[in-house]
């Protein structure tokens, strides 16, 4: 029941798919033609057909068809309506490889709907084909090849057809790699004409090539000769027979060879003339050839009438040709050797091995005879190629032999000449040059007749010896190279000597590159001078080692660091350049390249710098300017001492003694005179350093300020507790006022409200050496000649001392301090504007003083200074002693 | 051969020929009904296999094996082996494409090919065969055979093309049933088997060429032929003897007859 239930299902399944598919695979209508191939360049049409079914079914007609290729709708311009049913496309100049082509209806205005579709493949119809061929290989099946012709595009069958005239055989069908030849299935058959031809077929059309009609016999390519051996013979030295076995072809068609011969070390291979070889055999005898070398050959053959192809070579086979006597006298030299024997020379006979094909065979030995003048000939036999023998210092003849199994060379003669035989008679005009890769040497040859030249050339190094290679030339030779194993890069020394009948001339040298090269080092540069403006450049020849040619020329490059290179050309004979031109103070970067013909190598940079001054600049600068500076200083000082008067009326006025003054009548007390008139002990101390001279001018129409009646009260007080040292006069230059008056009593305080004029002085000497004076005096001048400016001072430097010795430091110290900064002592301004009215007038006088004292005394260096603004001066403290000396100028200029 | 009796020049379309000779013999053996005759010479021919002096051949036996051999027996009479010019004066002698100008010339070279290797193709057989043939060549290899179509050096060339016709006729067929035989009975002996294939192929060559030349120069449509024994009923060694006689007979009469062109 189930299976049945299941039946019926499958049943059900299988009608409905298939009735579904049917509709489904029904289309609407279809295209003519179904699949069409059409030529490139060609029209081609195509037909929609609609199916009634769907034309009712859609209410379409052909009016309703629309074309499309490659999803591309076709313009309704190539449409062409034929009917109800059918329309049309028509396509000109197709070029479109593969196309697809659909029939499309527009249902219900707006649904398009694929009726049917074809591929449209385009191509070529084939060309005829050309160049048809064939060729038979023996013992193999003909094989035809031809020219397909022009790209088709399409699927292009090639069939390779044969016949005889009374039978035709089984077409050949190409293979699809290798579409242009064929290969027949069955055995040629030589001797039967066969006609051959292509036929080329495909979609579009089938051609045929020309016919071919031949014998294959006259295609064959007949196998190789084999088994080619190759014999000498004993009694020609000069001949080699070779033999072979020919092809199976052979039986039935006539050949002809080429057979090739060479020399076991050359690569050019020579032929038999052809007509000697042109009929059939399976041997022959190759003549005039060298003995005692061997050769290969190879042999290849073809139809005899030059129809068909040649074989292939044969495998190669050699033989050597038999020995024959050497053909020539080895080369002969020799070499003179110290000898300790005194009298005798040590000779070395050096000789060439034959070459092959001089040698003509196996040397076996050479035989040498040395004969000296006049004297019996003496035989050796030596293996060897060289031979010492100790001779005399006369003169000998030498010569040489070598043997081989069937005889002897010629003599090689060489003449020894005596040891004091002087050579002469050189070739000239000797030149060494590279060509095709050889040393060539070229030479004119010497008046005299010459009977063979001998060339030597070594390798000229500086880490070897140079070990002579040599080789022979025949004199009439003026050219030839060097047969040697010569290195490129390296230089060589070639030795050229003519040998005479009579013996050597003499040598000739000159040195040759085979191949130069650019130099493996460059020359280390470094400067020998450097100046300002030029630098002298040296360096070292380049070792013939690292030369590796001839150095032609060298090249400086020269830069500073960001400057552009410069290069400078040098001769390869010069050693040193000087640059010039350069920029002094400037760091130059310097490297040199030596040149061959080949090419050039840098050398190691080397810098340095220029300096800023040329040699001698500096001392062309000072010393005249020291000289100018000495000069002005003598004449300035010539000066000086011409107008000494003059300048010291200038700087040191005269000042009235004041012991003479009327106030020594005027005062009631008067003071020793000893102690103001005692100029020479003044002077006899020598230690008048420095004046301090400050003018004071009275301001009478002032009044002195509050601040300086309080000084003043200060003053006072310190005048009382430092008793006859201090002095009123002017008072301090700093920390006193200026005022006279305060620095007088008050008593002079009323005079001076009485007489402004009448200035005061208060004459202050210290003690000498502490000791304190025992006089205070104090005199009014009646002069109207201002008061010295310095007569303040010992009276201020004393009050300082004071005020300083009452704080307990040390007295002397404070005594050439003379402080100016009232800002330490009394916050007052003030008195620095006081002071700086002081300091306006007197300082021109203070420096005339000071001049005037370094001037004439210059005896010890000491710092006195006035502060006009306020500022302190520091005397050094090795200095103190020199109180007393103040003190004592201070008598002084008051006296 | 069941076209054996077919008028030169007929170009009624072919099955395609094999290239290879045994293949070739194959399938006209299956067509023919005298498989020991599967040779098949292009020139219209009559066939017999009998010797010359045979008045029935093997007429019965043929008729036996298919109609087309009976039409062959039909036109065979008494003292047929000798050339039958039968061609009709006004016969069609046409041939697939022109014949070349230089077929005596090819059939020298082809004789001369035929006749450099019929030694070793003998030598060749009779020592694949073993013994006792190799030291009995006199008496198993003597060229006794009896039907071998005559030739003779001293006719007109037209005769000697005739006759060499049937000759070739006659070895080709021959040589197609020692082939068949030996690559039963000595089928590693793959050198004679070549060489076999070689020289049947030489000989399809020479009958080509000697076609062209007949019908060419002689205007010669037909020729009837005869073939040799069948040995297809024979026993092993009667086959390599009769094989060896064969080509013993063959080695010495195409000498005879290279020398005669």
């Amino acid at each position: 029941m189930l299976a049945l239930q299941t039946w019926i299902v499958h049943a059900l399944f299988i009608f409905f798919t298939t009735e579904s598919v049917g509709e489904l695979l029904d289309p609407c209508g279809y295209i003519k033609p179904e699949s069409p191939v059409v030529q490139l360049g060609s029209n081609f049409t195509a037909v929609c057909v609609l199916k009634e079914k769907c034309m009712d079914y859609f209410h379409v007609n052909a009016s309703y068809i629309f074309w499309k290729t490659n999803h591309l709708t076709v313009p309704k311009e190539q449409y062409t309506i034929i009917n109800r049913t059918a329309s049309s496309v028509t396509f000109t100049d197709t070029s479109l490889l593969n196309t697809q082509l659909t029939c499309n209806i527009r249902t219900f205005g707006q649904i398009d709907q694929n009726v049917y579709g074809i591929r449209i493949i385009s191509g070529l119809p084939p060309e005829k084909p050309k160049n048809l061929s064939c060729i038979v290989n023996e013992g193999k099946k003909m094989m035809c090849q031809w020219d397909p012709g022009r790209e088709t595009y399409l699927e292009t069958n090639f069939t390779l057809k044969s016949e005889w005239a009374t039978e035709k055989f089984a077409d050949c069908k190409t293979k699809r790699d290798t579409p242009t030849s064929c290969t027949v299935d069955y055995s040629p058959v030589y001797f039967v004409n066969i006609e051959v031809w292509v036929e080329a077929e495909n979609a579009l059309g089938k051609v045929t090539s020309n016919h071919i009609n031949f014998d294959p016999v006259d295609k064959v390519k007949p196998n190789p000769p084999h088994n080619l051996s190759v014999s000498n013979s004993e009694e020609l030295s000069s001949i080699l027979k070779l033999t072979w076995i020919n092809s199976s072809i052979q039986g039935f068609i006539r050949l002809k060879y080429n057979i090739q011969y060479r020399t076991r070390d050359s690569s050019i291979w020579s032929q038999i003339p052809p007509e000697d070889t042109a009929s059939t055999r399976s041997s022959f005898t190759v003549q005039d050839l060298k003995p005692f070398t061997e050769y290969v050959f190879r042999i290849r053959c073809m139809k005899e009438d030059g129809k068909g192809f040649w074989s292939d070579w044969s495998e190669e086979a050699s033989g050597i040709t038999y020995e024959d006597r050497p053909s020539k006298a080895p080369s002969f030299w020799y070499k003179i050797e110290p000898s300790h024997t005194h009298g005798y020379r040590s000779v070395q006979l050096i000789w060439k091995t034959l070459p092959p094909f001089e040698a003509n065979g196996k040397i076996l030995d050479y035989e040498v005879t040395l004969t000296r003048w006049k004297s019996r000939l003496q035989n050796y036999t030596v293996n060897d190629t060289k031979w010492t023998v100790n001779i005399t210092n006369d003169r000998y003849i030498a010569t040489l032999t070598a043997r081989n199994l069937v005889g002897k060379s010629d003599a090689a003669v060489l003449t020894i000449p005596a040891y004091d035989f002087q050579a002469t008679r050189p070739v000239t005009d000797l030149k060494a040059f590279p060509k095709d890769n050889m040393l060539w040497v070229e030479w004119t040859a010497p008046n005299e007749s010459v009977n063979r030249y001998v060339l030597e050339w070594c390798v000229l190094s500086d880490k070897a010896p140079c070990v002579p290679d040599w080789q022979q030339e025949a004199g009439s030779v003026h050219r030839t190279y060097l047969r040697g194993n010569l290195a490129e890069s390296k230089c060589y020394l070639i030795t050229v000597t003519p040998i005479y009948a009579d013996g050597p001339g003499s040598p000739e040298s000159i040195k040759a590159y085979l191949k130069q090269a650019p130099p493996s080092k460059g020359p280390t540069v470094r400067t020998k001078k450097v100046g300002k403006n030029e630098a002298v450049l040296e360096w070292d020849q380049l070792p013939v080692d690292v030369q590796n040619g001839f150095i032609r020329n060298y090249t400086i490059f020269y830069r500073t660091i960001i400057g552009n290179e410069t290069a400078v050309n040098v001769d390869s004979s010069h050693t040193e350049y000087t640059l010039s031109s350069l920029t002094s103070d400037t760091l130059y970067m310097v490297r040199m390249a030596a040149y061959t013909d080949e090419g050039g190598k840098d050398g190691p940079e080397f810098t340095f710098t220029t300096p800023k001054f040329a040699q001698g600049e500096i001392e062309a600068i000072v010393v005249p300017v020291c000289l100018a500076f000495l000069l002005t200083t003598l004449l300035g000082v010539l000066f000086c001492f011409n107008k000494r008067d003059l300048i010291k009326k200038h700087i040191w006025p005269n000042v009235p003694d004041p012991s003479k003054s009327l106030i020594a009548q005027w005062s009631p007390h008067t003071p020793p005179r000893h102690n103001f008139n005692s100029k020479d002990q003044m002077y006899s101390d020598g230690n008048f350093t420095d004046v301090s001279v400050v003018e004071i001018e009275a301001a009478n129409d002032k009044k002195p300020f509050p601040e300086d009646l309080k000084s003043l009260d200060l003053f006072k007080k310190e005048k009382v507790s430092t008793e006859g040292h201090s002095s009123g006069i002017g008072g301090s230059s700093c920390m006193s006022s200026s005022r006279p008056s305060i620095s007088s009593s008050d008593e002079n305080e009323s005079a001076q409200n009485t007489s402004g004029t009448v200035q005061y002085s208060t004459v202050v000497h210290s003690g000498y050496r502490h000791q304190v004076p025992s006089v205070q005096v104090f005199s009014r001048s009646e002069s109207t000649q201002p008061l010295l400016d310095s007569e303040e001072r010992p009276e201020d430097l004393q009050l300082l001392d004071n005020t300083d010795s009452s704080v307990g430091n040390f007295p002397r110290q404070q005594y050439f301090k003379q402080n100016c900064s009232q800002r330490e002592t009394s916050p007052d301004s003030s008195h620095s504007e006081r002071s700086k009215q002081v300091s306006s007038v007197s300082e021109e006088e203070f420096v005339r003083l000071k001049q005037q004292i370094s001037d004439k005394n210059n005896l010890h260096s000491l710092k006195i200074s006035i502060c006009p603004s306020g500022q302190e001066t520091v005397l050094p403290h090795g200095l103190f002693p020199f109180q007393s000396i103040w003190d004592s100028t201070l008598k002084h200029y008051i006296n | 051969m069941g076209e054996g009796g077919r008028i030169f020049g007929d170009k009624r379309p072919r099955e395609p020929e094999s290239s290879d000779w045994f293949e070739r013999e194959k399938s006209v053996s299956r067509r023919s009904p005298h498989p020991e005759f599967p040779w098949e010479p292009h020139l219209g021919a009559t066939a017999c296999s009998g010797p010359v002096s045979m008045k029935k051949c093997t007429g019965i036996r043929t008729i036996l094996q298919g109609v087309v051999p009976l039409l062959l027996v039909l036109h065979w009479k008494h003292g047929a082996g000798s050339p039958l010019p039968i061609t009709p004066v006004n016969a069609t002698c046409a041939t697939r494409h022109p014949c070349h100008s230089n077929l005596m010339n090819q059939i020298r070279n082809q004789l001369a090919q035929l006749n450099g290797s019929a030694n070793a193709l003998f030598i060749l057989y009779y020592t694949a065969q073993g013994e006792p043939f190799p030291n009995n060549l006199d008496k198993l290899c003597g060229p006794n055979v009896t039907d071998f179509p005559p030739f003779h050096a001293n006719g007109t060339e037209r005769t000697r093309l005739v006759e060499l016709y049937r000759l070739i006729a006659y070895l080709g067929a021959s040589l197609g049933n020692i082939t068949r035989d030996q690559k039963v009975l000595n089928p590693n002996a793959l050198s004679l088997h070549s060489k076999l294939n070689a020289t049947a192929d030489i000989m399809r060559g020479l009958l080509s060429n000697v076609l062209c030349r007949l019908c060419n120069k002689y205007h010669v449509a037909h020729v009837d032929v005869a073939y040799g024994p069948d040995t297809s009923g024979k026993d092993v060694f009667q086959k390599k003897k009769l094989g060896c006689q064969l080509l013993g007979k063959y080695k010495q009469v195409i000498a005879v007859v290279a020398q005669a062109f």
